[in-house]
């Protein structure tokens, strides 16, 4: 019953209440997450927001990606607080999660723990190879730089 | 709120409520009470206070000085513009006034914010960006008080009606009493995706209204190839032209700076390229400039770019020619330095800006008595939540920042 009528407050609170689609993420939990030895498989956690249009076309890449390679494990951040929008921009692309959303943690501390030396500019990807090694790349991924990184074959 | 708006709004929610729950059910008198409690709370509620459970408020907020002193700041609360006047400089504020009697969506997060300004005939004037449902669209809004208090029905300043991006407005207001507002707009980016064509970045549009902002002008272009959501800002040159700034394409994807000095009646007269640190990225800064020209005519600028690998806050003077050469590059703050902001008084530079230093975000400043030469930081305020962008606002010969946050709410920091 609840699952069936979260979207609906959701739509008319406009993301007062968390919906189930989206953990929120704080410090805590994005430190974690960033953690080059937490990741025993090749992982990429990919940044996005709904109004980066250029993000769109890394979540796209990475969707076919998955389907080639079911090795390689997505992670989507949306960095934003969870809201109306992104859901259904997110769920086209059929990425398995874990999704993320910022949650009620100050935003620039959420941001500090993913990465000190980033700008806030998006897509901000990192891709970990499963065996301690962690790339940082911004902007519009290709299939080789994810290769490369991840040491995936697609 | 009102007795009558409130009815609206509880009306709006049970019809919305009706239309997406088809089977209704027990839970939708408890929701339906549950929002209308909670909306209640949030259009009561002064910019310091923040009911428990709700959404994340959107900070984005502006502030001026009027002529006489007062200090005014603009932002939303919940579908309404709210103007709050404060005569102790920020400690006690005002019942807000509403801006808009009709409600509508507004948007007042991260590079957005409703704006505040005076035109040359004493009219308050009001802009902000309305979101249409579908994402990243929206159009420019506008309201005038001719008394100071009384707002005129909200006018879109575009004639485009489309559902597409018309945001990120910047407010600019001449001494003969025309106001020109500067958006990004994605008309012609929507034109080349309809006949399948590369297109780089979305553009920039404008307004002029000549009669202090009672009735706008047809729209024109700026220029093609804008960055997508960077702020947008203005000032007027050394001659009085209107100046407008903003984050730009070049090609191939260098996301750097472009200015534009328009003509009297608002057409472009040329479009400058103003930065040169060759940021070449695909993606959204979300990080967009700040201008000012000081009374020697001298033009400042500060913006954020990727330089050699690193993001970076700089400050520069954008020296006028056939090309503009930047003089004195420096940078602002650390590497977490953000979002900042500029204004000039007479012999008096100040910009501010916020920098996260692990534990707390930081409210710093730079000031310089000698037209930017040499600066000296000052540290301003620190904050453990979420905050908006600072702005650097003057009363006269006085320089202060105005900066909301989400613990503290709107306060004003004077600069020496």
């Amino acid at each position: 019953m609840m699952r069936r009528f979260l979207p609906v407050v959701l739509l008319v609170a406009a993301g007062s209440l968390a919906a189930a689609e989206f953990t929120p993420l704080d410090r805590i939990e994005a430190q974690r997450l960033l953690s080059a030895d937490k990741h025993r498989q090749p992982t990429v956690v990919t940044l996005w927001s709904s109004d980066c249009g250029y993000c769109k076309a890394n979540l796209k890449l990475l969707s076919s990606l998955t389907r080639n390679n079911r090795k390689l494990r997505v992670i989507t951040v949306a960095a934003e607080p969870e809201n109306a929008h992104l859901w259904p921009m997110l769920s086209r692309y059929g990425l398995a999660g874990p999704h993320y959303a910022y949650g009620s943690d100050s935003p620039e501390a959420i941001s500090y723990a993913i990465d000190p030396n980033w700008g806030g500019e998006l897509p901000r990807t990192f891709l970990f190879d499963g065996a301690g090694r962690k790339e940082r790349i911004s902007g519009v991924l290709t299939a080789p730089a994810i290769e490369k990184a991840t040491g995936l074959r697609f | 709120m009102n007795g009558n708006k409130l009815a609206v709004v509880l009306l709006r929610v049970i019809f919305a409520v009706k239309q997406s729950l088809p089977q209704g059910g027990v839970l939708l008198p408890a929701v339906v009470l549950a929002l209308v409690v909670q909306g209640a709370q949030a259009a009561d509620a002064v910019p310091t206070m923040r009911p428990a459970k709700a959404a994340r408020p959107e900070l984005g907020s502006s502030a001026v000085f009027a002529p006489d002193g007062t200090l005014l700041a603009v932002a939303k609360q919940g579908e309404h513009v709210m103007v709050y006047r404060s005569s102790d400089e920020g400690r006690s504020w005002s019942p807000p006034a509403v801006v808009n009697a009709q409600p509508e969506a507004i948007s007042a997060d991260g590079e957005n914010r409703p704006k505040i300004a005076f035109a040359a005939d004493g009219a308050l004037l009001v802009s902000w960006t309305h979101p249409f449902p579908k994402p990243n669209t929206g159009s420019i809004r506008f309201a005038r008080a001719t008394d100071g208090q009384t707002f005129s029905p909200v006018q879109t300043v575009h004639r485009d009606s489309a559902e597409i991006t018309h945001r990120f407005e910047s407010l600019l207001v001449m001494p003969d009493n025309r106001v020109i507002l500067a958006w990004i707009d994605k008309r012609d980016l929507e034109a080349a995706k309809a006949n399948k064509a590369p297109w780089r970045g979305a553009g920039i549009y404008a307004a002029v209204s000549t009669d202090g902002g009672r009735s706008f002008q047809p729209e024109h272009k700026l220029a093609d190839h804008s960055c997508e959501c960077c702020r947008v800002t203005s000032a007027i040159d050394a001659d009085g032209a209107p100046l407008f700034m903003w984050r730009h394409v070049f090609e191939p994807n260098e996301r750097d700076h472009a200015l534009a000095r328009l003509k009297p009646d608002g057409t472009v007269e040329s479009v400058q390229r103003a930065t040169f640190d060759r940021w070449k990225v695909d993606g959204c800064p979300h990080h967009g400039p700040s201008l000012v020209v000081d009374e020697r005519g001298v033009r400042h600028a500060v913006w954020f770019n990727q330089k050699d690998g690193a993001g970076r806050v700089f400050y520069g003077r954008l020296a006028a020619g056939s090309g503009i050469s930047v003089e004195g590059q420096r940078q602002v703050g650390g590497p977490r330095a953000a979002h900042a902001d500029m204004a000039v008084a007479p012999g008096k530079l100040a910009i501010a800006w916020k920098e996260f230093d692990g534990e707390r975000t930081q409210l710093r400043g730079l000031i310089s008595a000698d037209g930017g030469d040499n600066f000296s930081e000052i540290a301003l305020a620190a904050t453990d939540g979420a905050s908006d962008q600072a702005r650097v606002i003057r009363r006269q010969d006085q320089l202060f920042v105005f900066w909301r946050t989400e613990k503290e709410g709107f306060r004003l920091f004077p600069l020496p």
